[in-house]
C-alpha cells in the first residue's frame, strides 16, 4: 500500500486501489485502543478491519468487501472512520464524566420495565456459576459447623468446608 | 497463500485460533509465531477466496478480541 | 449563519468574567440573538449586547433577575429545582413499555413509494397474525410493568386483518380483567377497506383510528398507489372516510375539538414547495394537528431516496414556512398546531417530558414500546421490526411463544439502546444547547451511520432537531406576545378519556 488519497496528508493515509483497501495510521496518545476497536466496529459490515502496529502507531487498513470500488469510496469509508474514531475517544471521556447519571438512569429504565422477578422465575434461578463465598462458615448451620449436640466440638473447631471450598 | 498478521497487543491468540476454527473448513491455515505477532497463512483455491476468507478471519478475530478485553474490564 | 458564539467579539479577553456564571451552553439563533440553557433546560434568549454584558458581569437588575429565573448565575443556582427538573425530564424512566404495536398482517393494498413498513401483496396470507399468536402477543403485551397500555394496530393494512383486530381486542380485555391496566387501541389505516360494519365496531369499541394524508391529491396518489378497481383514489377515500368518522364522534356528543381522526404526513421531495397547499388540506378536513415528519430511511424509502428525499436544509425551509403560515393561521382563529413543535415546546415551556417515544432520552425501544410481527417475533420498536424486513435483524428480541418479558425487556440489546440513547454520553450533544430537551433514537443512527451511538455532526436527524429549535427558539426570543400566547396554546395536553378503557375487573 502506498498511494496517497487527495486531500488527506500521505503520512496519515494510503490507499491500494488494487486491492480495494485503505489504511489509516492512528497516533495511541490521541485515540486509545479502545476507541480503536470501537471505531473499527462499526466497519466491518462494511469492510474486513485489520489492525497492526507500525512503529509507535496502531495501522487500521480497511479493506472493502467488494474489491473492486473506486478511489472515492475508499476516501468516505477513510474519511467516516477518522470521524467515527474521533467520536470514539471523546465518547469515552465523557461517559466516563457522566458515567453516575447515565448508570442511574439506565438501572431505573431497565429495572423499571423489568419490574421485579416472579416467584418461578426466582425458582428457576441458577445460582450454582457463582459459588458463595464463606470461609468463615456464616451460612452454614451451627450444628454442621461444630457438630450436634451433645457430641464434643474439638478445641480448634473450625468451620466444615463449604461446597465451593470443595469445588 | 495469503499472509495475516495478528500483533499480540492488539489480538489475543485464543480468539485468533477460535476464527480459524470457526472458518477451518473453507481454507487450510498456516500458523507461525514471532515475537510480536501470530502469523496465518491462508490458502483456499483461489485469490479472490483467500481474500474474503482472511478478510471474514480478521473480522472475528477482532470481534472476539474485543468482546473477550471488554469482558475482563468490567 | 453559524450557530457558534464568537466570544472574543464580545470584548477583549482580559474583560471577560466567568465566576459569577453558572454552568450553561449557548448557541447563536438564526436572527443573532444568543440562547442559553442551564444544566437542566431552563433558558434564557439574550441580544448580543445582553450577552456582552454577561460575559463582563455588567448586569442591570433586570437582566440579573432573568438569567437567575434561568438558574444561570452562580449566587442564585438552585440545585433542589434543577434536580427536580432534571427527574421531571425523565419522568417515564422506570415505567416500562407502554405503546405495543402488533404487525396483524404485511398485506397491504397501496403501494406506498417509501413504504417503511415493507409491505406484501394482497395474495401474501402466510403475513396474516394467527389467532394463536394473536392471543399469545396479547398475554405478553399484558405482562408489561407499565399500568397504561397502548395496543396500536399497524400493518400493512390492519383493515385487511379486521378480524385479528377484533379477536385482540376482546382478549385483551378478557386477560386484562385479572389484571386491572388502563388499555387503549389505536388502528392506523389508510382507510380504503373501511366501511359501515368496521367503522359501527371500531366506534363501540372505542378505537382511536389514525391515517396518513401526504399532501394534496395529485402528490398523495403519486406516492400512495390504491389500485383503479377500488373506484375512488386513495386520497378521496382517505378524506370520505376521516370525515364520516368526525361525523360519527360528533354525533356521539363528542368534542370536536378534541376528538377526530388523526392524520399523519410523510414529508417526501415533492411536498416541499407545496407547504401551503398541504396545511390547507389539513385544515380543510378539520384537523387540530399536522406532524409534519420528514421521510425516515427504513423500509422501500431506502431504495426509492434518490427520487423522494431532500437535503436536510431544504426541509427546514419548508418547516419554517408550514409552520409561519399555521401561526398566522392561528392569529386569524383557525386552530391548527405543528406536533414537532408541540412536543419541543412542551419541554421548552413546562419543564417536562410529554413521552414521545422518539425525542426523548433515552429513547423509547425496548423500554417505552415494543413490536410484535405478524409471526410473533419481538422487537424492540417498529423501526427494527422495519428493518428485519429489509434482512438486519440487530433489533430482534426474542418471540412470544418462547421468550419471558424479562428476559426481553432486559435484554442486552435494550441496555444497549438506553445508553446510546442518552446524550450525556454523545459527543456534540454533551454540550448543545438543546440537550435538555432533545432525543435521537439509536435505531435510527444504526440505520443511517451504521452505530447505534451515532455521529450527531453528521445525522440529518440532529440537523432537523436543531433547526427545528432554532425556529421556535427565535419565535419564543421575538417576544411577540400573540405568537407567545399561540406557541403556549400548543402544549395543552387534554387527554382523550373517550378512548381509554378503564380495567374491567372481574
Amino acid at each position: 500500500m502506498g498511494e496517497p488519497l487527495q486531500g488527506i496528508p500521505a503520512s496519515l493515509v494510503a490507499v491500494d486501489l488494487r486491492e480495494g483497501a485503505v489504511e489509516l495510521k492512528v497516533d495511541p496518545t490521541l485515540y486509545p485502543l479502545d476507541a480503536v476497536y470501537g471505531a473499527s466496529f462499526t466497519f466491518i459490515d462494511r469492510c474486513f478491519v485489520f489492525l497492526d502496529r507500525d512503529g509507535e502507531r496502531i495501522r487500521v487498513t480497511l479493506s472493502a468487501k467488494d474489491r473492486t470500488v473506486g478511489e472515492d469510496v475508499l476516501h468516505a469509508l477513510i474519511g467516516e472512520f477518522a470521524n467515527e474514531l474521533l467520536a470514539c475517544a471523546w465518547r469515552a471521556k465523557i461517559t466516563e464524566t457522566n458515567r453516575a447519571t447515565i448508570e442511574a438512569v439506565t438501572m431505573q429504565a431497565i429495572g423499571g420495565a423489568m419490574g421485579p422477578p416472579s416467584l418461578d422465575e426466582l425458582e428457576d434461578f441458577d445460582f450454582s456459576e457463582e459459588p458463595f463465598e464463606d470461609p468463615l462458615g456464616i451460612a452454614q448451620s451451627w450444628e454442621d459447623k461444630y457438630g450436634k449436640k451433645g457430641e464434643s466440638a474439638p478445641a480448634d473447631a473450625k468451620p466444615k468446608p463449604t461446597e465451593s471450598d470443595e469445588t | 497463500m495469503r499472509e495475516l498478521r495478528f500483533d499480540k497487543t492488539l489480538y489475543e491468540g485464543t480468539q485468533v485460533d477460535a476464527a480459524l476454527e470457526v472458518f477451518g473448513r473453507y481454507g487450510t491455515f498456516e500458523r507461525a509465531e514471532e515475537a510480536d505477532a501470530w502469523i496465518v497463512r491462508i490458502e483456499s483455491g483461489s485469490k479472490a477466496r483467500e481474500r474474503r476468507l482472511a478478510g471474514e478471519i480478521g473480522n472475528y478475530a477482532l470481534g472476539l478480541t474485543m468482546k473477550s478485553r471488554r469482558g475482563a474490564s468490567s | 449563519m453559524s450557530a457558534r458564539v464568537d466570544l472574543l467579539s464580545m470584548g477583549p479577553p482580559g474583560e471577560l468574567h466567568h465566576d459569577h456564571a453558572a454552568p450553561f451552553r449557548m448557541r447563536r439563533l438564526p436572527g443573532g440573538k444568543i440562547l442559553l440553557t442551564s444544566l437542566a433546560g431552563r433558558w434564557a434568549v439574550l441580544t448580543p449586547d445582553e450577552f456582552a454584558r454577561f460575559t463582563r458581569n455588567e448586569l442591570d437588575e433586570p437582566l440579573k433577575q432573568r438569567l437567575a429565573d434561568a438558574n444561570l448565575l452562580r449566587d442564585h443556582f438552585d440545585v433542589p429545582a434543577e434536580a427536580k427538573m432534571f427527574r421531571a425530564r425523565r419522568a417515564f424512566v422506570g415505567a416500562g413499555p407502554n405503546l405495543h404495536i402488533l404487525v396483524v398482517t404485511l398485506r397491504c393494498n397501496t403501494t406506498c413509494v417509501y413504504c417503511h413498513a415493507s409491505r406484501a401483496n394482497m395474495d401474501a396470507v402466510h403475513t396474516d397474525m394467527s389467532p394463536d399468536t394473536a392471543t399469545e402477543c396479547v398475554d405478553f403485551v399484558l405482562k408489561s410493568t407499565n399500568p397504561a397500555i397502548t395496543i396500536e394496530f399497524q400493518g400493512g393494512e390492519p383493515l385487511v386483518a379486521f378480524d385479528t383486530m377484533k379477536h385482540v381486542v376482546a382478549t385483551a380485555h378478557e386477560r386484562n380483567a385479572r389484571l386491572g391496566k388502563e388499555l387503549e387501541f389505536t388502528l392506523v389505516s389508510n382507510l380504503s377497506l373501511m366501511d359501515e360494519e368496521k367503522l359501527a365496531w371500531l366506534i363501540e369499541n372505542r378505537v382511536q383510528i389514525c391515517t396518513s394524508l401526504d399532501g394534496p391529491p395529485d402528490l398523495h396518489d403519486a406516492i400512495r398507489k390504491l389500485p383503479k378497481a377500488y373506484g375512488a383514489s386513495g386520497h378521496d377515500l382517505a378524506v370520505q372516510w376521516t370525515r364520516r368518522i368526525n361525523q360519527r364522534y360528533r354525533e356521539l356528543g363528542l368534542d370536536e375539538t378534541l376528538y377526530n381522526v388523526e392524520a399523519l404526513v410523510t414529508t417526501t421531495r415533492g411536498l416541499l414547495p407545496r407547504w401551503k397547499e398541504l396545511v390547507d388540506t389539513y385544515v380543510g378536513l378539520g384537523c387540530r394537528a399536522l406532524f409534519l415528519r420528514p421521510l425516515d430511511p427504513f423500509g422501500f424509502a431506502d431504495k426509492t431516496s434518490g427520487r423522494i428525499d431532500y437535503p436536510g436544509d431544504a426541509y427546514l425551509d419548508y418547516y419554517r414556512a408550514a409552520v409561519d403560515y399555521m401561526i398566522e393561521l392561528n392569529k386569524q382563529g383557525v386552530e391548527i398546531l405543528e406536533r414537532y413543535a408541540a412536543i419541543f415546546l412542551t419541554k421548552i415551556l413546562h419543564g417536562v417530558d410529554p413521552n414521545f417515544l422518539d425525542i426523548r432520552q433515552p429513547a423509547g425501544a425496548g423500554i417505552g414500546q415494543l413490536a410484535y410481527n405478524y409471526d410473533g417475533t419481538i422487537f424492540t420498536c417498529d423501526e427494527g421490526r422495519m428493518l428485519h424486513e429489509m434482512g438486519d435483524d440487530t433489533f430482534r428480541l426474542g418471540h412470544v411463544s418462547t421468550s419471558a418479558y424479562r428476559d426481553i425487556v432486559g435484554h442486552d440489546t435494550v441496555r444497549a439502546l438506553v445508553i446510546a440513547g442518552q446524550l450525556q454520553g454523545q459527543p456534540d450533544c454533551v454540550d448543545c444547547t438543546y440537550q435538555p430537551y432533545c432525543g435521537i433514537p439509536p435505531v435510527h443512527s444504526h440505520k443511517t451511520q451504521g452505530t447505534l451511538l451515532g455521529r450527531m455532526r453528521e445525522s440529518t436527524l440532529c440537523q432537523v432537531h436543531k433547526g427545528i429549535q432554532d425556529y421556535l427558539f427565535e419565535k419564543l426570543g421575538s417576544g411577540d406576545p400573540e405568537t407567545l400566547a399561540i406557541l403556549d396554546r400548543w402544549t395543552t395536553h387534554r387527554p382523550r378519556e373517550h378512548f381509554v378503557h378503564a380495567p374491567r375487573w372481574e
